[in-house]
């Protein structure tokens, strides 16, 4: 209990952290104005999305190899958080471009990868409420969450050869265009802080998991007495 | 500023999506406990 | 070797318990056909309309009709319960998923085949002049479809609502499949038809690393 209130706190402590250096501390952006100040939380939450796919992909060939049920719950969880930092990138997006661009979506390369990404993460998470037993559950999400990673490349990539020859307005304009020291502290920090938050979010969902698998396996006792 | 109200919604909604899913993580564990306590004070009374 | 004599006796069981009934094939030609002409609907098929819609129409509705047509890949083995019997049978697991691939991918292309011309006349699209470098594009679109597909439908085959959950594992992973195979058709069937040897490379290149993952983790598809 004293734990969950820990992790909440740390949690608001990051927002208010992260919006004093996006809105106080780092400067106004030349070209685009106040509303470039979405690229701290929208790029931070792309990476740590990119991340957890890693840690997710790591935990499916562990899996494979080893049957160890830690790399199972490893793999749901990395999946989980996962989702949830792509969903904030999907949500984020429209809303701060609708009055800036006049439009809710743009098919640019960026968000058509993000979108493809949230899709294949749904796809493994409702995966394994299709799989009813813990055994087959893990071994072939694990399965289907290795064959998802390769394509991720060839997605990107396809999308990006796609979208050159067929230019189309890009939201952002990229991270890297000449960035005023106090913009690279604050973009430093605030990824900083994001990977924390990841590190959080997947330690709970991660003891959750394992939770459960004493719940099964206490049920499965008392069944046999 | 205009602009600034459609960044500071997009926060807004960002940072909610957050944490309703860690309010979501640990409903889920609550619930998970009180299971292992059933469980575990009925293994103690069968014994 | 053994690997290929095997999958060549495995691949032919397949292609004759297909052509012995035909449902199969059949029943996709109708499907496909069917929304062929209900796509009619949905724009007007002016030959300019026609050249910036139908190729990504054709890709999206072979898509659709082979996201069904893999179902059945372990699907029959598993209502019969003959997965175990076929494990036994060849010593690389491997051989079993090329041959269902092959067989997959035959299927698909013979469907491709009977559809280009009913297309091509329906919406007054010139293809004979292009029609090999066509027939290369569809090939390897559909092998793109075939490996990650007959994969997947192992994965299925062990869930629940296994009808839907194939589209809904394949489809999103499809989307260099479709891209590529829709760039390379549009550019056979634009004014100045040409041959974009970068998609069919980049598809060659599709096709090669699910073949190869298909090969490392084959034999845990099969488990039971």
């Amino acid at each position: 209990m004293i734990k969950t209130i820990l992790g909440a706190v740390v949690l608001f402590v990051a927002i208010a952290f992260t919006a004093y250096l996006a809105f106080h501390y780092a400067p106004i952006e030349k070209t685009m104005g106040p509303i470039q100040k979405i690229f701290y939380l929208h790029l931070p939450s792309a990476f740590s999305s990119f991340i957890a796919l890693g840690i997710c992909f790591y935990a499916n060939l562990r899996y494979v190899f080893t049957r160890e049920a830690k790399w199972d719950w490893l793999g749901v969880s990395a999946a989980e958080v996962g989702l949830a930092f792509i969903s904030v990138v999907l949500v984020t997006g429209p809303i701060w471009a609708h009055p800036v661009w006049g439009i809710w979506w743009t098919w640019d390369a960026r968000l058509t990868l993000t979108f493809v990404l949230w899709l294949l993460y749904t796809a493994y998470l409702l995966l394994r409420t299709m799989l009813e037993e813990p055994d087959k559950r893990a071994l072939f999400s694990s399965l289907f969450g290795i064959f998802a990673f390769l394509d991720v490349p060839l997605v990107y990539f396809s999308i990006r050869w796609w979208r050159t020859q067929h230019p189309q307005p890009v939201i952002l304009g990229g991270p890297g265009s000449g960035l005023d020291p106090r913009m690279r502290v604050s973009y430093l920090l605030v990824w900083a802080a994001f990977t924390g938050l990841l590190i959080l979010l997947l330690n709970g969902r991660y003891k959750l998991e394992a939770m459960r698998a004493s719940v099964e396996e206490l049920r499965r006792e008392a069944e046999v007495r | 500023m205009k602009n600034l109200d459609s960044v500071l919604a997009a926060y807004l909604a960002g940072w909610a999506i957050f944490f309703v899913y860690y309010i979501s993580v640990a409903q889920r564990m609550n619930a998970l406990r009180g299971q292992i306590e059933q469980l575990k004070n009925s293994l103690n009374r069968g014994k | 070797m053994a690997l290929l004599s095997n999958s060549a006796v495995l691949l032919s069981k397949e292609l004759r318990t297909e052509f012995r009934s035909r449902e199969l094939l059949t029943t996709t030609v109708v499907f496909i056909l069917t929304i062929v002409v209900l796509f009619s609907f949905t724009f007007d098929p002016s030959v300019t309309e026609s050249r910036r819609f139908g190729p990504g129409l054709l890709w999206l509705t072979f898509l659709f009709a082979a996201s069904l047509m893999l179902q059945p890949g372990f699907l029959r083995e598993q209502n019969n319960d003959t997965l175990s019997a076929l494990r036994l049978s060849v010593s690389d697991p491997f051989a079993i998923f090329l041959a269902k691939l092959t067989a997959s991918a035959v299927f698909l292309l013979l469907t491709e085949m009977l559809m280009l011309p009913i297309f091509a006349v329906l919406y007054n699209v010139h293809i004979l002049a292009v029609l090999p470098q066509l027939i290369l594009v569809f090939f390897l679109g559909s092998l793109g479809v075939a490996i990650p597909g007959t994969a997947f439908s192992a994965i299925s085959a062990q869930a629940r609502m296994r009808e839907l959950m194939l589209p809904v594992l394949l489809l999103p992973l499809l989307t260099p499949v479709l891209i590529a195979s829709t760039e390379a058709t549009a550019a056979l069937l634009s004014e100045n038809p040409q041959l974009r040897v970068d998609w069919l490379g980049f598809l060659a290149g599709f096709d090669v690393v699910f073949l190869t993952a298909l090969w490392l983790f084959g034999e845990y598809l099969l488990e039971e």
